[in-house]
């Protein structure tokens, strides 16, 4: 064995005997109880994008007590990167059964919303997504989230940021996200997909500053942040393995809904075959949100029921739900 | 003039701001990159006026340590958008101490990745590191990664910068190394993507938009991506990006390819509007030129 040979083993058995640590120590502590009472969470069975998606989002909203009326709803997917052989976006049938649902049920605005992490030309994007095509007057409803004007809000993750003019006017933001796996984060749900929110004019594709306050904590924050919001997850087709990009479609047949994002992306991770528990950003969310069982109020189907687990990469074997 | 020029001068003239910048949208705030693509689409001469406008509200936006903030509604801390004020600078024959405050903030920052630490961990990676960290790229705000287009934003403003600013020291070593940054981050396809060209072993692609970024910061060094600029006239001729293909044509024509002028009504994307501008044949194609090209 060479010296190089031997510093690299060390470096390696020092930096996974302190990720074990780590992740033993945060494993033990587990989720906490979460806020007083409990949070609806509706999961509804849809085999296809043919079905009547306007009803199920509509019935969803029921069950979770949603109310829009006269109120101004920003609808936010999760509009990532285009490639038709996988199911990285949230499907353009999602979103016009949203705009049409949050419509007839008495909101007064629903507009579209998003900032994509890596490229650029957000229409070009939405185009290629077939959002454009997809959805009715979808350039006079829709703002790049990257390049709206912007207004600061103090003490995020300790210090001021800036977000959006058309998210902080937003009385309630639909978080329309995609049910993946995701290589840095475990999996990326409804509070995932609120790093769209984040303005690439200030901190660039990709938000990099998010990452070095931690993935984790950054999800956090932002659920900590936007407490207005109402969760979507789109988990009729989802991806497994190497996602959020390059990972592969996973027919999962289900709309999860509620309030309580964290309720519902825990939900979603049992759906999914994922312990919530290990999942570090739903630990950190569990301050301001449900992420045990016993504080979730499943209405619809029960988790349990439509479980298929997703494929996980080697990294992520551990958040295996037992 | 084409016909398709003077709509998109014409567009940027009537969405100027009161305060003399422009916003990414007709009717928005001011921002800084909006504001320096229209400049630089604008011709000089005919546009005076208009222009010391916006060069007014530009110098208000620098900072007092030589960056410059990314628009009227960001108080700070300054961003990448300072190699688009060093090249206004350029552009306006400004080389005062706002130039040179300016170039000092590009030289003093770095990617945050380039470290001992960061070095030590891709040699004991296996397999090696996904991106080299041994090259000095510069990142969208300071204390974060580098990544490809604020490398060659500030590639971009430093060669054109340097020389203005014979005192400052180790600028063309600099840019050298950046250079190389930008050709290690390469991605298999031969296209440049945000600056990953891997992630957890496996490859990315790249984007349109992204490769043409990169080949302009890559003016210097034509010899080396002939194979990339083919690749680039690919990516111009299927993307059905506006915007890709208005920097895709920018980047060509630095590269002294022949590129189409862009076609139909100007979008109300102010900033696409400006790019296209400069791409048009008869546009300030020269713009993003930078002095000792190897083309």
């Amino acid at each position: 064995m060479n010296r190089r040979k031997f510093v690299g083993l060390v470096g390696v058995a020092g930096g996974a005997g302190y990720l074990s640590m780590r992740a033993s120590k945060t494993e033990d502590k587990g989720p906490d109880p979460g806020p007083p009472g409990k949070s609806p969470v509706a999961v509804l069975k849809a085999a296809s994008y043919d079905e009547d998606l306007v009803a199920k989002i509509r019935e969803g909203a029921a069950l979770c007590g949603l109310d829009v009326r006269g109120k101004r709803v920003l609808l936010k997917p999760n509009l990532v990167e285009f490639d038709s052989a996988t199911a990285i976006n949230t499907d353009v049938a999602v979103i016009a059964a949203a705009l049409a649902a949050f419509r007839s049920l008495g909101a007064a605005d629903v507009r579209i919303g998003e900032g994509p992490g890596h490229r650029r030309d957000t229409l070009g994007l939405a185009e290629e997504a077939r959002y454009l095509h997809g959805i009715p007057d979808f350039e006079r409803l829709f703002t790049d989230l990257n390049r709206d004007d912007v207004r600061p809000v103090d003490n995020f993750a300790g210090e001021r940021f800036y977000f959006p003019e058309t998210v902080l006017g937003a009385d309630v933001v639909v978080s329309l996200a995609k049910m993946k796996t995701h290589h840095w984060a475990g999996a990326t749900l409804s509070m995932k997909n609120l790093f769209g929110l984040v303005p690439g004019a200030v901190y660039g594709w990709p938000k990099n500053k998010l990452h070095y306050i931690g993935i984790p904590r950054a999800v956090a924050e932002l659920n900590r942040t936007f407490r207005n919001t109402f969760a979507l997850v789109d988990g009729i087709v989802g991806m497994e393995g190497n996602g959020p990009i390059q990972g592969r479609p996973k027919h999962a047949g289900v709309l999860v809904m509620g309030q309580d994002l964290a309720a519902v992306d825990s939900t979603c991770c049992r759906i999914m075959g994922i312990d919530p528990a290990k999942v570090e950003y739903l630990r950190l969310a569990s301050r301001v949100g449900h992420v045990r069982e016993s504080g979730i109020e499943q209405r619809g189907e029960r988790p349990a029921a439509v479980r298929t687990n997703f494929e996980l990469i080697h990294q992520f074997r551990n958040l295996r739900l037992v | 003039m084409a016909e398709s020029l003077r709509q998109r001068l014409d567009f940027l003239l009537r969405t100027q701001n009161d305060d003399g910048g422009w916003g990414y949208f007709p009717g928005k705030r001011s921002w800084l990159e909006p504001t320096a693509y229209a400049m630089l689409a604008l011709d000089k001469r005919a546009n005076a006026a208009v222009l010391d406008r916006a060069w007014h509200l530009v110098e208000s936006w620098q900072l007092a340590d030589g960056s410059w903030r990314p628009g009227a509604d960001v108080a700070g801390p300054g961003t990448w958008v300072t190699a688009l004020g060093v090249h206004l600078c350029c552009a306006r024959g400004c080389f005062d101490q706002r130039f040179t405050r300016g170039v000092a903030w590009l030289m003093g920052t770095q990617g945050r990745e380039c470290n001992w630490f960061a070095r030590f961990i891709g040699a004991i990676q296996p397999g090696g590191p996904d991106n080299d960290v041994s090259h000095r790229g510069w990142p969208w705000l300071r204390g974060t990664t580098s990544w490809v287009e604020p490398t060659a934003q500030a590639i971009i403003a430093l060669r054109i910068a340097e020389p203005h600013c014979p005192s400052v020291p180790g600028v063309a070593d600099r840019v050298a190394d950046a250079e190389e940054q930008i050709l290690s981050r390469r991605c298999r396809d031969g296209g440049w993507n945000y600056g990953s060209r891997r992630a957890l072993g496996i490859d990315l692609p790249s984007y349109p938009e992204t490769t043409a970024l990169a080949l302009l910061g890559l003016q210097a060094r034509s010899d080396a991506v002939r194979e990339e600029i083919a690749h680039a006239r690919k990516l111009l001729a299927e993307t059905h990006s506006r915007l890709a293909r208005a920097w895709l044509a920018v980047a060509l024509q630095a590269h002294s390819e022949q590129s189409p002028a862009p076609e139909g009504e100007p979008s109300a994307d102010i900033l696409l509007a400006a790019l296209e501008a400069i791409a048009h044949p008869e546009g300030t194609r020269s713009a993003f030129r930078v002095p000792g090209r190897s083309a």
